[in-house]
């Protein structure tokens, strides 16, 4: 019975029922994306840096581990010492520029046979290797994304360049640059954002970092293995700071929509409050019935954000074919329950307001 | 006989910021099983008021309302509740059916709010819906029934979970005068077949020859009742044998 005079309310007001819906949709979807797309990001620029085959990440000091994109601020001349701790068999200085004009572009400059010396090589699926400044190197994917060959023209950070090379996609970036062109462009002459460490031994790795920190304490020594997860994880207070924010302005709307929409219908629902009353509804059964018609709203919206999220990061993904959103299962939860938690939020007041209506006056509203 | 409902010196004052309105000024009434009763009475002598107080729907500011021997002075808001929903059933001058529903959910809500489990209808509803004549308008919102076939619902519904006592104020007010006659005829028929203890307000006269007894108020006091039973007048709470 509940059920049939939640549906023929909400019915009644379709509109204003479709509105709702779709704002709890929208929170949903919102949260979904934003965290997708982080995530995604994040998880794809760690597979890529798990990809360079470097054992160690060696990072200036304070460095955040969030896609390493730092002001190229150590002296290049720093890889000598590298070199020198035992058990360190190649180092690659990198250069890292960061073009977000469309999506996420990291550019790295690099000197081909130190970068190659500690990856083992790029596989190159056509052309080589940068042989003037205006050259550069591409990944596959960027290829198809950008429908660019060897020989074509790109654009990059207001920079016209040839393509010279196409790579298989996975080692660390999507665009390579000669270290040279990198300086001239950042104006940071023999300088690197970071050091990718090849060692003889790959299980030597803590062993390694620990003589490392002797050298350098205040650098930022990461081991590459399982680095994607690492990105991933819940340790990164910025990314976090980011996600907290975003699922707080959706709750925020979610809250807010309910809230409008639930207190509007109590109030246009007040003579019928009062009926309900008049036949010895108690409290607690107005109580329910507002949640339980805000509960079937935020379902529906659920259901609804679930699939429009899905169906945006199929969009994005077509759109920019190098951006990731990756919509997990334990993120749904979490959407989904911000949403049921908005809805009782924002039902909250007008329940307890249409609770609390004097019977008598509420039969005497017009 | 049983006195379903008793008055004792009943007073309510409305407060509007400083002033007040004495809208009971001292009501003594006592109404029995199987009564069926009319109150008149001038525009703003207290009526409904006084339903509102007889129906649990308000508390007194002073006196007592005895609803089947218990004080609703006293009770809380769930309490008052819990006598609306198991002995009273209201009828109202607007008819106030859910617009949302149907009919036939209508009176359904009704007995879902009382918590009869069940069969949506049984024998008694089933014959209450053909007395008012309204078995095949079940289907209907209230949107597309007459005035008159919409207040035969509301009678339904007010009667659906036997209530002790039914309340019907003007149920009358905003019909013409055939279903005026209908409704009223139906109230008898009620009271006559099922021993339905009725107390409906009315600003007609001429409606009063339906009723057995008449309660005439004027400015929030009874100025005339030809109560059938006057030397019953012991109260209830004089009877302690009784256990209430
Ligand atoms: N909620 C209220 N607040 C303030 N005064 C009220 C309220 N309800 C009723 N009154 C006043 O109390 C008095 C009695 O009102 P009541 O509604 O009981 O009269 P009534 O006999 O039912 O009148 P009518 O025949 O017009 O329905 C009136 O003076 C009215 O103005
Ligand atoms: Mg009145």
């Amino acid at each position: 019975m509940n059920k049939k005079m939640i549906m023929a309310g909400l019915a009644a007001r379709p509109v204003r029922t479709t509105v709702s819906i779709l704002a709890v949709a929208l929170e949903v979807t919102l949260i979904l994306v934003v965290v997708g797309l982080t995530s995604g990001i994040s998880y794809e620029t760690g597979k890529r840096t798990e990809g360079v085959g470097a054992d160690i990440m060696f990072q200036p000091p304070n460095s955040s581990l969030i896609l390493a994109i730092n002001n190229s601020t150590m002296p290049i001349a720093l890889e000598n010492k590298i070199k020198e701790v035992e058990g360190v068999k190649a180092v690659a200085p990198v250069q890292t520029l960061v073009n977000s004009s469309s999506g996420l572009e990291i550019i790295y400059g690099i000197d081909p046979q130190k970068f190659d010396a500690v990856t083992g090589g790029f596989i190159w699926h056509k052309g080589g290797y940068f042989k003037a400044t205006d050259e550069i190197v591409v990944d596959d994917v960027y290829a198809l994304a950008k429908k660019v060959t060897v020989g074509d023209q790109v654009e990059v950070l207001n920079h016209k360049f040839k393509v010279s090379g196409i790579i298989e996609h996975g080692k660390g970036a999507r665009l390579f640059i000669s270290q040279q062109t990198a300086q001239e462009m950042t104006g940071m002459v023999n300088r690197a954002s970071m050091f990718y460490v090849k060692l003889n031994d790959p299980d030597q790795v803590n062993t390694v970092i620990g003589r490392m920190e002797k050298v350098f304490p205040t650098y930022g020594l990461r081991p590459l293995r399982e680095y994607a997860k690492l990105m991933m994880s819940t340790s990164m207070p910025a990314l976090d700071a980011f996600i907290e924010t975003v699922v707080f302005v959706a709750v925020c709307i979610g809250v807010l929509v309910i809230f409008l929409s639930m207190y509007t219908t109590i109030t246009e629902r007040t003579r019928e409050i009062g009926i309900l009353r008049s036949l010895g509804g108690s409290k607690r059964f107005i109580i329910g019935l507002i949640f339980q018609e805000s509960a079937v709203v935020c379902l529906i919206g659920i259901v609804l954000g679930v699939g429009s999220s899905f169906l945006l990061a199929r969009l994005v993904q077509f759109i920019f074919p190098t951006l990731i959103v990756m919509i997990t299962p334990d993120w749904i939860l979490k959407a989904s329950f911000f949403a049921l938690v908005s809805g009782v939020i924002g039902s909250l007041y007008p329940s307890m307001k249409a609770a609390a209506q004097d019977p008598v006056e509420a039969l005497a509203y017009e | 006989m049983k006195n379903l409902l008793e008055t004792i010196d009943l007073r309510k004052t409305y407060k509007i910021g400083k002033i007040e309105v004495e809208a009971l000024q001292g009501v003594n009434l006592r109404i029995r099983e199987g009564e069926l009763v009319a109150v008149m009475g001038p525009s703003g002598c207290g009526k409904s008021t006084l339903m509102h107080l007889l129906g649990a729907m308000a508390r007194p500011t002073a006196g007592k309302v005895l609803i089947d021997g218990d004080d609703i002075a006293g009770m809380n808001d769930g309490q008052l509740t819990e006598v609306r929903r198991n002995k009273i059933g209201f009828v109202f001058q607007k008819f106030n059916l859910l617009p949302t529903l149907t009919a036939g959910d209508n009176i359904a809500v009704a007995r879902h709010i009382h918590g009869r489990g069940g069969p949506a209808h049984d024998q008694h509803l089933e014959e209450i819906l053909q007395m008012l004549m309204i078995q095949d308008k079940m289907g209907r919102r209230p949107s597309e029934l007459s005035g008159g076939e919409q207040q035969r619902v509301a009678i339904a519904r007010s009667v659906a979970n036997r209530p002790a006592i039914l309340l019907a104020d003007e149920p009358t007010g905003s019909l013409d005068t055939k279903n005026s006659e209908i409704v009223l005829n139906m109230f008898r028929e009620l009271n006559r077949r099922f021993r339905q203890t009725i107390i409906l307000v009315t600003h007609n006269p001429e409606l009063v020859i339906y009723t057995d007894r008449l309660i005439e108020m004027r400015d929030g006091v009874i100025v005339s009742d030809n109560d059938p039973f006057p030397e019953d007048t012991e109260s209830e709470l004089a009877q302690p044998a009784r256990s209430v």
